[in-house]
């Protein structure tokens, strides 16, 4: 799994039959640098903050799918493979379960995250 | 699995029914020289790490085998899971 923040939404008519209904997010994950200034110095090999806005994650952008209703904005957990098969098979049809074509999904939207000094 | 130190805990309240219960540590990976590669891991925790440990990390089926050891665990949500406290690397 991994920290990341929505950044947007994905739209797609023409898919997999077993993916309808199912909301796109697009994730960019965190990294060491992206923390606030005070942690990324406490956390190990984190990059100096150079006066630069150390809040925006800086990776490249995951497509996930989301059965939370979490949007731009907001950081949220995802999760891959099988994890994520099953995170979102509670809400797809009968049947769907096995076969839906996913490998990433929003877990969980985050409340905080908690960096012992 | 990677290498990696603790550096803190992910905490949500509106989450997937399969993540309750479950304890969520961010670690950060190291590489195999013992460097920080700056990737962040969010992983389930079942052996009380703390921040600052140094802690190997198991993803897929193998993570899966932390929580729930045996072939009957695909029904668990977890790609990521702390398999051991490193004590020393050479």
């Amino acid at each position: 799994m991994f920290l990341g923040r929505v950044a947007g939404t994905v739209w797609s008519t023409v898919k997999w039959p077993q993916a309808q209904g199912l909301k796109l997010l697009l994730v960019r994950p965190y990294r060491v640098g992206d923390l606030p200034p005070g942690v990324a110095a406490a956390a190990p090999g984190a990059a100096p903050a150079a006066g630069a806005a150390a809040s925006e994650p800086t990776d490249d952008l995951v497509v996930c799918a989301d059965t939370l209703d979490a949007g731009p904005g907001d950081d949220v957990i995802v999760a891959f493979g099988h994890a994520a098969r099953v995170a979102v098979s509670e809400k797809l049809a009968p049947g769907s379960k096995p076969s839906v074509p996913i490998d990433a999904a929003v877990v969980a939207v985050v409340d905080r995250v908690e960096i012992p000094r | 699995m990677i290498r990696g130190t603790v550096i803190g805990q992910v905490w949500a309240t509106r989450k997937a029914r399969g993540l309750e219960g479950q304890t969520l540590l961010l670690v950060a990976a190291r590489d195999a020289e013992g460097q920080p590669t700056g990737r962040l891991v969010v992983a389930s925790d079942t052996l009380d790490a703390r921040a600052g440990e140094d802690v190997t990390v198991a993803f897929g089926s193998g993570a899966r085998n932390v929580l729930r050891p045996g072939p009957d665990n695909r029904d668990l949500l977890c790609d990521a899971a702390i398999a051991a406290i490193v004590e020393g690397a050479g």
